[in-house]
């Protein structure tokens, strides 16, 4: 019930927030300089053409028709097109939405799986020589949080395991130029390789999703490793660990229990590490060349074709409202004393 | 202030202090960088390209023939500058909104709270936009000039300071020092940007310095995807991005040493920040010698502060005739046995002393002795800072890590509690020995219901189903006078009153029909009536079953009416024991006798 109230109450102040997000977006295209029809139609194109395309492309109206017929494109999947590439912008968008959704779910997944049970194990005081040596080999990495370029990491691991010890592929995209590309379904690698039954190519895509996936990995996770230590720390000192020992509780569910203190104010920075990871996504398509929607991106940008960037932010945009809402949920779950009205701080 | 800084300086970590020196020759080199390479940071000379690094060019040169080391001093004024003049521009820009906002909000109209909530959300679009797409985005929309990369770094670090200064704000308004100033007619706004403001200041500046090296951060990467500084201009991230694609021939020089330049710089910025914090925060723990009881021994007890024994500035109630010297040494064996009561001890504790782990320091607890015999309830009272929480932990063998037994003997029964393992003390914990400790909502743990809490507690030391377990909790509710018990099941401790708190503890303690509890400040932060009901609980719940009780109060008037013996604790020693009736009509130490004057006057 309290539950229910709450999801309404986030959905309902979404809403504008999206709206919000929109015009943002095409206000920032309308303040663009020069003539978005003549830009479309090159510079020698007559200008009847242009007069006759800027009807079309109602230039005429007010600007806040302009926006509503924006808003009803978008809406309909239209976000125009490139006129770099004259493709039309949301079929590039489904291409490359996924590979970069895969590369930021599996650097969660690594945070997930590895990090997060490190930070909360060489929390304890624990004397058992194993937590003691993942004491030692953790020791400064949470202190990297921040501090480490992600593009640089990922040059660093190209040179190192691809022109040094030619371990690991190169910056080559997705799959090397002898893979064949299997058959677009999800647009995951990893999936559409499965769904192909291409074992050989999967292989490949793993190989090439490594240093990637380890580069944001490490660099994003470091600020959730170092803030789910300090409260892991300070959860196994609280009162309520020592009382729970003081009453005789299984140590297992004493660890447990001041595992779940230390969690809940930790999931609020994982919002915030996860819209850090679709910029850092950016960067890291960049440099190992993954041909997703943040090298998609930059390109735009550098060859300033404005269709792309503005379904770019939208994407952008939309995808952190959803992700800080899924974690705001999450945390209203997990701490009972969050009341349905007050500001996530 | 300056005392304090020297301190943090000298007491800092050996690579702490390296990163220092990284931290001022980067400021050193923002300022002269460009005046003092070898050679020219930006004239091309391609008949130089791409030589490794030599005794002429230390770090080798670049594409273009550029001496990298020579680049690489002049680099840093680049993205320093833009970094602090855009994060100046987030703080004087978000500073005021978030005192704004935070206004709004510690307002109770309905509407003033609307505004602060829908600025919160309006923020929240603007933070939805990621930090690097967005800045990239107003780079590439309005023109790479360095201007525009100010501001584009300037506006995404923006809400990060109107956050902190709203929840700072938020708290701090609430202090007493803020009230005053709007109780002496201070207008709200300028009590906040007066009155609250300043003293939101420490975190404000901690945040600028790790801000400052995000911005770096942020600066270089978007020069690095080319959306930042254009070349020639010498910058990090352009450098870095101009020998990347040399380092897979395995020409390393042109990219590795901007990249390791910036990973420096950056982190430099970082842990600057971290000792700024230690500066500036006069409560952050350093890692010396002086940890003395305030760090674990109790739990927060709001009416009863434990103040560290070193430097006890507790007032004594009567100016103190006696020499301390008085006081150290007189207990001993004899004095202590007086009044001790007969049977078979339950539990007998002998010269037990507790300190810090390491050895150093005067001992915490020091020789400590007293037995308790079934069904005795003994007080144990003193001030705040004697040594009684810490006692209470030890006997539980629950002593904070920084703190350990040096010696001494715990005897339960027939088994020295210091001999045996944690598997061991967990089944004596709650089945034999139970506890109450001090502030009950504290205890509980905060996302757990009461019912969970007291299941488990139960399946702990039974092998009974969740269901029986339920139906025993049902009982044990109604047994310490909870109404409607079923529904306190579902309950989480922050929907109890610190009442019905302590009951839930009453009924978690004597669940297993314990021979022994061990109650410290069982009524601390309750008032005087529920107090007493409480109290009253425990001496008919456990009192009536034969229970032996070990009573930790300050509360003297508790200790007479409760307790069979009062032990005397000072400065971690037991100074007197005696039975309750004969140590207020007679109190033989001098320090007994000062704090049974204060009762009875």
């Amino acid at each position: 019930m309290r539950f229910a109230f709450y999801v309404g109450y986030r959905l309902l102040y979404l809403v504008p927030q999206v709206l919000l997000i929109s015009f943002i977006t095409f206000a920032l295209v309308r303040l663009l300089p020069g003539d978005p029809a003549r830009l479309s139609l090159g510079p020698l194109a007559p200008e009847e053409a242009v007069e006759k395309l800027r009807e079309q492309m109602f230039l005429d109206r007010p600007l806040f028709e302009q926006y509503l017929i924006w808003l009803r494109n978008a809406l309909e999947g239209n976000f125009g097109r490139s006129w770099v590439n004259g493709t039309s912008v949301a079929q590039d968008m489904i291409q490359r939405v996924p590979v970069t959704l895969e590369l930021i779910f599996l650097a969660l997944a690594m945070i997930f799986l590895v990090l997060v049970p490190l930070a909360i194990v060489t929390a304890s005081r624990s004397r058992n020589r194993i937590v003691a040596f993942l004491r030692r080999i953790t020791f400064g990495y949470g202190m990297l949080a921040g501090a480490l370029p992600d593009f640089l990491l990922g040059l660093i691991l190209i040179y190192v395991f691809f022109t040094k010890l030619n371990w690991l592929p190169g910056p080559e995209g997705r799959l090397g130029i002898l893979d064949f590309a299997p058959p677009f379904v999800t647009g995951w690698i990893l999936i559409d390789t499965l769904l192909a039954g291409d074992m050989e190519t999967f292989w490949s895509a793993v190989r090439h999703l490594i240093l990637p996936v380890f580069t944001l990995a490490f660099v994003y996770g470091a600020p959730i490793f170092k803030m789910l230590r300090s409260q892991m720390e300070s959860a196994l000192n609280s009162d309520v660990t020592v009382y729970g020992e003081a009453i005789g509780l299984r140590p297992a569910t004493v660890f447990l229990r001041a595992a779940r203190l230390a969690a809940a104010p930790t999931v609020v920075i994982v919002g915030t590490i996860v819209m850090f990871l679709l910029g850092g996504a950016v960067l890291v398509e960049s440099v190992f060349n993954m041909n997703g929607v943040g090298q998609y991106a930059v390109q735009a940008i550098i060859t300033a074709d404005y269709a792309p960037i503005q379904a770019f932010v939208c994407f952008a945009a939309i995808f952190t409202m959803l992700v800080y809402l899924i974690v705001d949920l999450v945390h209203f779950a997990m701490d009972p004393r969050i009341k349905v009205g007050g500001t996530a701080s | 202030m300056w005392a304090r800084m020297k301190s943090t300086l000298r007491d800092l970590p050996v690579w702490q202090k390296v990163v220092l020196v990284i931290f001022a020759g980067t400021i050193f080199l923002t300022v002269f960088g460009p005046h003092i390479g070898p050679y020219s940071a930006t004239t091309a000379s391609p008949a130089d390209r791409l030589m490794p690094p030599s005794a002429e060019h230390w770090f080798g040169t670049d594409e273009n023939g550029i001496d990298i080391f020579s680049r690489l001093l002049a680099a840093p004024r680049t993205d320093v500058t833009i970094a602090v003049i855009a994060t100046a521009i987030s703080v004087i820009l978000g500073a005021p909104i978030g005192v704004v906002v935070a206004l709004l909000e510690s307002r109770r109209t309905r509407r003033s709270r609307a505004a602060a909530e829908t600025a919160m959300r309006l923020l929240e679009v603007v933070q939805a936009f990621p930090v690097f797409v967005f800045a990239m985005v107003l780079v590439a929309v309005f023109g790479g000039t360095t201007l525009n990369i100010i501001a584009a770094v300037a506006f995404v670090n923006t809400p990060v300071f109107v956050r902190l200064v709203r929840s700072d704000v938020l708290s701090l308004i609430q202090q007493p020092f803020a009230e005053a100033a709007r109780a002496i007619g201070n207008t709200e706004m300028r009590t906040g940007f007066r009155h609250v403001l300043p003293n939101a200041a420490e975190r404000v500046v901690v945040q600028i310095s790790v801000t400052v090296g995000f911005a770096i951060l942020l600066t270089a990467g978007l020069s690095f995807v080319g959306a930042g500084v254009r070349p020639p201009t010498p910058e990090l991230g352009g450098m870095i991005a101009s020998g990347a694609k040399y380092l897979i021939v395995d020409q390393w020089w042109p990219a590795l040493f901007p990249g390791v330049a910036l990973g420096l710089i950056v982190f430099s910025f970082g842990v600057f920040g971290e000792i700024l914090n230690k500066a500036l925060e006069p409560r952050a723990t350093r890692g010396d010698g002086h940890r003395p009881m305030d760090e674990g021994p109790t739990g927060p007890v709001p009416t009863e502060p434990d103040i560290p024994i070193q430097e006890a500035t507790v007032p004594e109630p009567v100016p103190d005739p006696v020499p301390a010297s008085a006081f150290a040494g007189e207990p001993d064996g004899s004095t202590l046995a007086a009044g001790a009561a007969e049977g078979p001890a339950i539990l007998a504790v002998r010269g037990l002393t507790v300190g810090r782990w390491d050895e150093r320091g005067a001992p915490l607890l020091d020789d400590i002795g007293f037995s308790l015999v079934e069904g005795e309830c003994l007080g144990v009272v003193g001030e705040s800072g004697s040594g009684k929480s810490l006692l209470v932990r030890s006997l539980l063998q629950l002593v904070p890590p920084t703190l350990a037994v040096r010696d001494g003997e715990i005897r339960y029964r027939d088994t020295d509690l210091l001999g045996l393992d944690k598997g061991q003390l967990r089944k004596l914990r709650s089945n034999q020995i139970a506890a109450i400790l001090p502030n009950a909502k504290a205890q509980l743990h905060p996302l757990i219901t009461v019912g969970r809490t007291m299941i488990s507690a139960i399946q702990a030391h039974e092998r009974i189903s969740s269901r029986e377990a339920r139906d025993r909790s049902i009982e044990l509710l109604t047994s310490v006078g909870l109404s409607d018990p079923a529904r306190r099941l579902e309950a989480y401790p922050h929907e109890l009153s610190g009442g019905m708190a302590q009951r839930v503890c009453v009924a978690l303690a004597l669940m297993h029909r314990p021979d022994l509890l061990i109650a410290d400040e069982p009524t601390a932060g309750l008032d005087v009536t529920i107090q007493r009901q409480v109290l009253d609980l425990i001496e008919t719940l456990a009192g009536n079953r034969g229970t032996a009780r070990l009573l930790v109060t300050g509360d003297l008037g508790i200790a007479a009416h409760y307790c069979d013996r009062v032990a005397v604790m000072r400065a971690g020693r037991i100074i007197e024991i005696n039975e309750t009736r004969a140590f207020f009509a007679n109190p033989r130490h001098a320090y007994s006798q000062h704090l049974v004057s204060c009762v009875q006057p």
